[in-house]
């Protein structure tokens, strides 16, 4: 077992104790308002940092954020197993734990939802390539970067008329160049920036789909982090680089503000990962290493950051540790190659769009009934809200209702797992359009069949329960069917709650093997082939249970 | 049995019953005839609230229906009004959903808490009586009119009730099933069942009831004995309507 060499720990021990007397000292002299919030992150959170670390360490679990519809060479789902992810980030992770003495555990969310999952606590770190930026450090704490990325241009090989940055500013055939990018990255700021009124940037929610539409001319050109450009490239032999990479960046791990005691341990690691070459064994592996990350060396070197102590006992040897073979994609698949590789897990998914559907939808049938007689048959008092009830949940989107309840409910101290928030969204919000259906098909009862049963002394409840809702139920089959076939679909939303359901699988996977028609296809048939036997099902009911038409 | 004390009844504005008296004893059989729109539907549906009204009262037995008798604070004493006083409707207004003897059980079960199997028994020597012992599993839409009015009128007797209300029962049958309702009815009025009959057949009311009612307008213009009211009526209204019944 070899720890960092003596001199290094010993040149760290003194710069970081320089940097902790001088960081909140150096800030007082700026603005007070630093000064206030560097007071207040001194204080405030640091019980409940300490905890977070001592929970990590006693649950033996690190749970680090990440959305492998990001793709390579970040997270992406292995080739040989899709159900398990592989990328530089994930082998980061495990190093990590390691250094951490805890297992590393991947926990799947929205990108843009991250800084959520965080705040909530249902993440401990987010380690995605996420930028380091000043807004961002205003909620959350920033560690030493793990990465130095820059953003590469690429447009077609035989497109001569973009050889440079420049070219970009010209007209092409009449029109301003188009300059595809992944929205809300670094690439969108620095193009929005660079294009101003000469160019046009173009926004795409899948980090390749820009580079498809390059090829097929669609647009002009687009502007990638260097590791995506690099990784797929060779997917993507149409294009080639224009230019130098440009507009250099971090790549860091975020924690939740205040979390002081992790984020001293995760500094640690990082810096003992650059001086002992892990990250550059990791970054050679995935063809990400540059020149440019010998700043993480300066950086590491100088401690220009906080919390090192150098105590850290590390388990790794330099010297050990055997050289990797590079990791690149396989040659692109189509056709049955990608149905026998994938549809395992495409069915995987499907089953979990199944079993949200199943257990929501008679929820929402019975919630729905319920909230229908009540407001038809109910005291004066409880209709009006219930009608409010309806209202709400038809007129807000279920997206939002479980943001909400997923994100928003744990600042309250409610805390639901993200599978029966996903029930319980889909079953309320639902509820409310079943209950519509049954006011209408409770009206279209017809009048004397209440006269019928109350003359006969039945008391107001039996008589719906009994005469009434059986009816009603048979006018309202088509149109709940109708319904359940929608939730079906409906699941979808469920990825902002980091559930990957169908659709989510088949963004992550046409992401990361680019054979978006046959996913598409074995996605499509896969929700036909459980929606269409929900259709002759109800059909067959109708028939069974089936009334003649109200006269 | 049945004490009707200067009723009045409003749709809106429109005041359809002008104040009507009218005492029903056990066993009698009352007609009630006369011109469309004169009050005589919503004058019985008021009898078992089914409609309410804004002045007078209504006694069945010790029972008492007021203006004041309100469908949810009153809701028990309203089941027991029913139970004692059936309704037969135009319609039939039987359940689509459940079959003839379903239909039939329904009620005994839910509201007189009888066994499936005495409220079965009840059923079958009903629906035997009225001539439908073959149609035990049937759904009404697959009998005709005339024997869907008598599975009604069998479903209201197996509740036993004291009289029964019968809301123009014959108005949406052709004339031969009419006439199986028609003489159905006229049994069990011999029989001694309570009656009160809103008909537009002349011939059952001159047949079968006690007393005949006429009314037009919202008042009861005129009633007697069927002889009075057919052979020498007193009342023009009464006079002009038998004119053009005829």
């Amino acid at each position: 077992m070899t720890l960092i060499s003596r001199k290094t720990r010993k040149t760290f021990l003194a710069r970081t104790a320089f940097w902790s007397t001088l960081r909140c000292g150096e800030m007082s002299g700026l603005k007070r308002h630093i000064l206030v919030s560097c007071l207040l992150l001194g204080f405030a959170p640091a019980v409940r940092a300490a905890d977070l670390l001592d929970q990590i360490r006693k649950e033996n679990r690190l749970l680090w954020g990440g959305d492998q519809e990001g793709g390579g060479p970040y997270i992406f789902p292995r080739e040989d197993n899709p159900a398990e992810v592989a990328g530089f980030e994930v082998e980061l992770a495990a190093r990590l734990g390691d250094l951490l003495k805890v297992r590393p555990e991947f926990s799947q969310g929205q990108w843009d939802k991250m800084p959520d999952l965080l705040r909530t606590g249902k993440i401990h770190i987010i380690l995605n390539g996420y930028e380091f930026t000043p807004e961002r450090t205003a909620f959350m704490d920033s560690s030493v970067p793990y990465y130095i990325y820059d953003l590469q241009l690429l447009a077609r090989a035989d497109d001569s008329s973009i050889r440079s940055w420049d070219d970009l500013k010209r007209l092409h055939a009449g029109k301003k160049a188009s300059i595809g990018v992944l929205t809300a990255s670094a690439a969108d700021t620095y193009a929005t920036n660079f294009c101003r009124d000469v160019c046009e940037v173009v926004r795409y929610d899948g980090t390749t789909d820009a580079m498809r539409e390059v090829e097929t001319t669609k647009l002009d050109a687009t502007l990638q982090d260097g590791p995506i450009a690099a990784f797929y490239g060779p997917r993507f032999p149409k294009l080639r680089n224009v230019g130098e990479p440009v507009a250099p960046g971090y790549y860091v791990i975020y924690v939740r503000k205040g979390e002081r005691a992790l984020l001293k341990v995760l500094n640690e690691a990082l810096i003992f990962m650059v001086h002992n070459g892990d990250l550059e064994r990791i970054y050679r592996k995935y063809g990400m290493w540059s020149d440019r990350q010998k700043e993480l060396t300066a950086i590491a070197g100088n401690a220009k950051f906080y919390g090192y102590d150098a105590t850290l006992a590390a388990t790794v040897d330099r010297d050990a540790a055997t050289p990797d073979t590079p990791v690149t994609l396989g040659k692109p698949e189509h056709g049955w190659a990608i149905v026998a590789r994938y549809g395992g897990i495409l069915l995987q998914s499907a089953g979990l769009t199944v079993i949200l559907s199943v257990l929501s939808f008679p929820i929402a049938i019975v919630v729905g009934l319920l909230v229908a007689i009540g407001r038809l048959y109910g005291p004066r008092l409880i209709r009006a809200p219930l009608a409010a009830y309806v209202e709400f949940l038809r007129g807000t989107p279920l997206m939002l209702q479980l943001y909400f309840v997923f994100f928003f409910l744990p600042e309250v101290g409610i805390t639901i797992p993200a599978f029966w928030t996903a029930i319980a969204g889909l079953a309320i919000n639902y509820s409310a359009y079943e209950s519509e259906i049954y006011r209408a098909g409770l009206q279209a009862v017809p009048r004397g069949q209440m006269e019928a049963a109350l003359s006969l002394g039945m008391s107001r409840p039996t008589a719906i329960r009994r005469i009434l809702v059986p009816q009603a139920f048979r006018i309202v089959i088509p149109p709940v069917v109708n319904d359940f076939i929608a939730l079906f679909k409906d699941t979808s939303v469920c990825s902002v709650v980091t559930l990957v359901e169908l659709t989510k699988r088949f963004s992550v996977l046409s992401l990361s093997t680019q054979a978006t028609v046959e996913l598409m296809l074995m996605t499509g048939f896969l929700y036909l082939a459980m929606s269409y036997p929900m259709s002759v099902v109800s059909r067959r009911l109708e028939k069974h249970l089936g009334l003649e038409p109200a006269l | 049995m049945i004490t009707v004390k200067n009723l009045v009844k409003f749709h809106g504005q429109t005041e359809v019953l002008k104040g009507i008296t009218l005492a029903v004893k056990k066993g009698d059989v009352e007609a009630i005839i006369g011109p469309s729109g004169g009050g005589k539907s919503t004058f019985l549906r008021c009898l078992n609230g089914l409609e309410t009204f804004q002045n007078g009262e209504v006694l069945i037995d010790d029972m008492r229906l007021t203006p004041q008798t309100h469908v949810r604070k009153d809701a028990v004493m309203l089941q027991q009004v029913r139970q004692r006083v059936g309704f037969v409707f135009q319609q039939f207004n039987l359940f689509p959903h459940l079959t003839v003897l379903e239909n039939l059980i329904e009620a005994p079960v839910q509201v007189l808490k009888l066994s499936r199997d005495e409220a079965v028994h009840r059923a079958e020597t009903l629906l035997r009586r009225v001539g439908l012992a073959d149609k035990l599993h049937v759904r009404p839409r697959n009998l005709s009119g005339g024997q869907q009015q008598r599975v009604a009128i069998a479903r209201t007797l197996v509740m036993q009730p004291g009289a029964i209300l019968f809301d123009e029962p014959t108005s949406a049958l052709d004339p031969v099933m009419a006439g199986e309702v028609l003489s159905l009815m006229a049994d069990l009025a011999g029989e001694g069942q309570t009656m009160i009959v809103v008909t537009h057949s002349m011939h059952f009311a001159r047949r079968v009831a006690n007393r005949v009612h006429v009314f037009a307008g919202g008042h009861d213009v005129e009633s007697g004995p069927p002889s009075e009211i057919f052979e020498s009526p007193r009342h023009e209204t009464t006079r002009s309507f038998l004119e053009q019944a005829r």
